[in-house]
């Protein structure tokens, strides 16, 4: 067995900021990306989305790159760029023909030491969002299922329960002071870690990082807000209509263990033994066998991206000739079975394998083609965010190769359970899709 | 069109000299029974991927019935002479393997992915389901009625519909006109029609068998030689279909969608296949209008204006005919002023040159981004992929970026007056009607259709 191993090199500046190199000359780009440790959960209660849409705002100009110039000095370099905001991280992310690393280096350090934006930028991008929040959620079928609407049913504490993509009211309600103010508590050296990626030698790229971010200055820590919940101790049910698709979707997330533990790492292979594509239990049975649902889907959302509460969630769509009841009880035939039988030695080997195969992918992910080691650059970050260990990269995969059967059958009998799960009827307000003209 | 000034960046550093991008060296070779094998060399990862087409896809089935090869293409990993639906899936986990079979408009494909420890078991599976797929009568039959749900659930969204009325108006009554079959076509396939194309359309002399990834070359030959050497089959005979009328003048197609809080925008006109030579400098008139995060388009009605989230042209090169579209799913309220802006931006690249900076940008741009595919071996694969289908000369990944940089703001002009046909794009707008109607006649007269594709009044 061929294992791969990623030669990383790791420091700390003066001022806080994490510096992660990851060499590699195969080809002559280099991923640039700066994760600040601000997500979801920690946006301001009360200002739901605010923590994706000021994402946006950091494209919008700093001190010395005026609006439009991040993007068009990534452009014209060769290459591209992105952000994204999710629970615990928002990143910035860059690929670029390795040429444009110092400028690259430059735009990053640039907006992390000073936003510089107006009010025109606020309402231009508040547009663009609510368009984002459309064009995803509103005018989709199924859109924002059950992503957006799995939290509020499912968990107590604001900080999970709320509407991330935003309520309009409280995107309009947003106000430059706010930006500023949201810009100074996360947006330090000292929450952050910057990553190098792909043709780079490390001691080049740690001498850049400090001649472009060493200098920055370090803020107090941010306030840190408990996303903890509460003990549940009851299902929780909710519904949710569905304005265009014409099938009916049940969702149901399970609370999943602390990452990084032994129970964590079992689930994570039982994750792939029930929604693991048409090999995984749940297609298999809800799908191909029972022919109930037209898809059973879903699993852990990006298993080492969370640092706070989570679920394992089923997406399924049905048949409408099959109640949500019928279908719940066939979702609820397959969970039974593996409570009470685990699962066999020969699937355990496969799911393994599968694992492993997935896990290298993961680390060269090219997150659409145009992105290179988007996938290695997600995991460093985050081990180096929630765990302080870069090099975990290389050996978090022997916790889940050493997973047992009969740890696998204790998870599923520990986590399983109808009191810790949630579920989601997304019903559908027209019986079909056939409309008068 | 910006209504600020822009401004530009103080202190920005130069970029430093550029490194070299070398293409890994192709392992061409043509099996004794035709099939043609091309292999590539990356070991980033101990993986590889794989793809082996058909020359025939859901154009060439079209007499048929729409979609049967796409239909086809899914039934066929359900189950060989040798191994069950199950079997086959478990088999594929158990060599840590992605399979996934399809057709686009042109080809059928088997795409998939392994650990190179296990090429050959993986290799062995493709083999078989290329040879001996069974078409088990239960499989085809649930994934009839899979298909059935899902050719619903297309029509409640919206860019499905925008897309499908767009290439009814562009090509008519040719294959490429029908992007998905109807419920009643779907109802209608029968297990014959599929093993009929199966038979007819899967054959080593229609093949292209390409290969990248973790392994040696000559190696990795000399299996794909022991395990599809012994199949055979003819290429098929190719249909010769009239070409589709090119759509003169401007005309607006409005899909009812009541209740939409958003309206999608897609214009299109004809334009050129991946042949022809002018590609290269309509993929950079494109790249500047609105085919990056950095164009015209997207800076004047995202950045500016705040209509739109994702703004974005490109042009689509299907084999025999390519067309240029521009896309936005815009705020109700702004259709006619996103149109108004989607036509300037295309008028002005049509009569006025691009100052030589600009040029400059996005010939960086384009050349940049396509070297990104030389970083993963499925990227890799997708650029080996486009020059073997599209029968491009060997040398197309080394000299594409100098074609690109050769251009000039004269060709561009040149290009964007032949392609970017403003006077003659078909617009579609997918939203709720009485909301933008008026709005989009203001543009061409309006025809209304409903999601069934059915037109009203």
């Amino acid at each position: 067995m061929k294992r791969l191993q990623i030669g990383i090199e790791s420091t700390k500046l003066a001022n806080g900021l994490n510096v992660v190199v990851a060499p590699d000359a195969t080809a002559p780009v280099v991923t640039v990306g700066v994760y600040y440790k601000i997500g979801f959960r920690l946006e301001p209660q009360g200002r739901s989305g605010f923590a994706h849409l000021f994402e946006h705002m950091m494209f919008q100009g700093s001190a010395n790159a005026p609006k439009t110039q991040h993007i068009k000095l990534v452009n014209s370099s060769g290459g591209v760029l992105n952000g994204s905001t999710s629970y615990d991280v928002t990143n910035y992310y860059e690929a670029v023909p390795s040429n444009a690393l110092e400028r690259v280096l430059w735009l990053e350090a640039d907006r992390m030491r000073a936003l510089k934006v107006d009010d025109e930028n606020l309402k231009n991008q508040r547009d663009v969002v609510k368009e984002e929040v459309r064009v995803n959620v509103m005018n989709q079928p199924y859109g924002g299922f059950p992503w957006l609407d799995m939290p509020p049913v499912a968990f107590r504490n604001w900080a999970n329960a709320h509407n991330f993509y935003g309520d309009f009211a409280d995107l309009d309600a947003a106000d430059l002071a706010g930006v500023q103010a949201f810009f100074k508590t996360y947006y330090l050296p000292n929450n952050a870690v910057l990553l190098m990626l792909g043709d780079v030698k490390a001691e080049e790229g740690i001498a850049l990082a400090k001649k472009h971010f060493g200098e920055i200055p370090s803020g107090a820590p941010p306030p840190f807000a408990d996303p903890s919940e509460p003990e549940q101790a009851e299902e929780r049910r909710g519904n949710v209509e569905e304005k265009f698709g014409t099938l009916p979707a049940i969702a149901i997330g399970y609370v999943m263990p602390q990452r990084r533990t032994a129970d964590w790492c079992a689930m994570a292979l039982l994750d792939q033994a029930l929604h693991g594509g048409r090999a995984g239990r749940m297609h298999r049975e809800l799908v191909l066998e029972k022919q109930i649902a037209v898809e059973a889907s879903g699993g852990i959302d990006d298993l080492f991206g969370y640092n706070g509460p989570t679920q394992m969630t089923t997406r399924i769509l049905h048949k409408p000739e099959y109640s949500s009841e019928v279908t719940l009880d066939a979702f609820d035939a397959v969970i039974r079975e593996v409570r009470e039988n685990g699962i066999s030695a020969d699937e355990l080997e496969q799911l393994k394998v599968k694992w492993r195969s997935d896990y290298y992918a993961t680390l060269e992910g090219g997150h659409g083609g145009h992105m290179p080691k988007y996938g290695l650059m997600h995991l460093l970050a985050c081990f180096t965010l929630f765990d302080n260990q870069p090099q975990l990269v290389n050996t978090i995969l022997d916790g889940f190769l050493a997973v047992t059967r009969e740890e696998i059958q204790a998870v599923a009998k520990k986590y399983l359970r109808n009191e810790k799960r949630a579920i989601v009827f997304r019903t559908p307000v027209k019986a079909s899709a056939k409309e008068a003209a | 069109m910006a209504t600020r000034a822009v401004e530009i960046a103080v202190g920005v550093p130069a970029l430093a000299a550029e490194r070299a991008v070398t293409w890994p060296k192709r392992t061409k070779a043509r099996l004794s029974n035709g099939l043609e094998v091309i292999l590539a060399e990356a070991h980033s990862i101990p993986k590889f991927h794989g793809e082996l087409f058909f020359g025939s896809g859901n154009a060439a089935a079209m007499h048929r019935a729409p979609g049967l090869a796409e239909m086809t293409a899914t039934v066929v990993r359900t189950g060989t002479t040798n191994r069950a639906s199950r079997q086959i899936e478990e088999d594929l986990r158990r060599i840590g393997a992605d399979l996934s079979s399809g057709a686009g408009a042109d080809t059928s494909a088997i795409s998939f992915a392994g650990l190179s420890e296990f090429a050959e078991p993986l290799l062995g599976l493709v083999n078989e389901l290329a040879r001996e797929a069974a078409f088990p009568e239960g499989e085809f039959e649930r994934e009839r009625r899979q298909k059935l749900e899902e050719v619903k659930l297309e029509r409640t969204q919206p860019g499905f519909l925008a897309s499908e009325r767009l290439r009814k108006v562009l090509f008519g009554a040719h294959p490429y006109g029908q992007v998905s079959p109807s419920e009643a076509q779907v109802a209608a396939y029968k297990r014959e029609d599929l093993q009929a194309v199966y038979r007819e359309f899967y054959t080593p002399e229609n093949g292209l068998l390409l290969l990248v990834g973790d392994f040696d070359a000559q190696e990795m030959l000399k299996t794909a030689e022991k395990v599809f050497g012994g199949w055979a089959g003819k290429k098929p005979e190719t249909n010769v279909v009239a070409a589709p009328a090119n759509p003169r003048g401007r005309r607006v197609y409005l899909v009812h969608v009541s209740g939409a809080v958003q309206t999608q925008i897609l214009a299109g006109c004809h334009a050129i296949t991946r042949k022809h030579p002018d590609w290269v400098k309509l993929g950079l008139t494109n790249s500047l209008y609105g085919g990056a995060f950095n164009s015209r388009l997207v800076m004047n009605i995202r950045e500016d204006k705040g209509y739109t989230y994702s703004p974005r042209s490109g042009v689509n090169a299907l084999r025999q005919h390519g067309y240029f579209s521009v896309s936005a799913a815009v705020r109700n309220d702004v259709v006619a002023a996103s149109l108004t802006e989607i036509f300037y931006e295309m008028d002005k690249l049509r009569s006025v040159p691009v100052p030589d900076p600009e040029l400059a940008d996005a010939q960086n741009y384009l050349s940049g981004v396509f070297s990104m595919g030389l970083a993963t071996q499925d990227g890799l694969l997708s650029q080996l992929s486009t020059v073997a289908l599209n029968e491009l000369p060997d040398d197309y990944l080394e000299t594409y970026r100098q074609k690109v940089r050769a251009l000039t703001p004269e060709d561009l002009l040149v290009t964007a007056r032949k392609y970017l046909d403003s006077a003659n794009m078909q617009i579609v707008v997918v939203g709720d009607r009485p909301q933008i109607e008026s709005q989009a006649a203001l543009f061409g007269e309006v025809e209304v259709y409903d999601a069934q594709g059915k037109q009203v009044d």
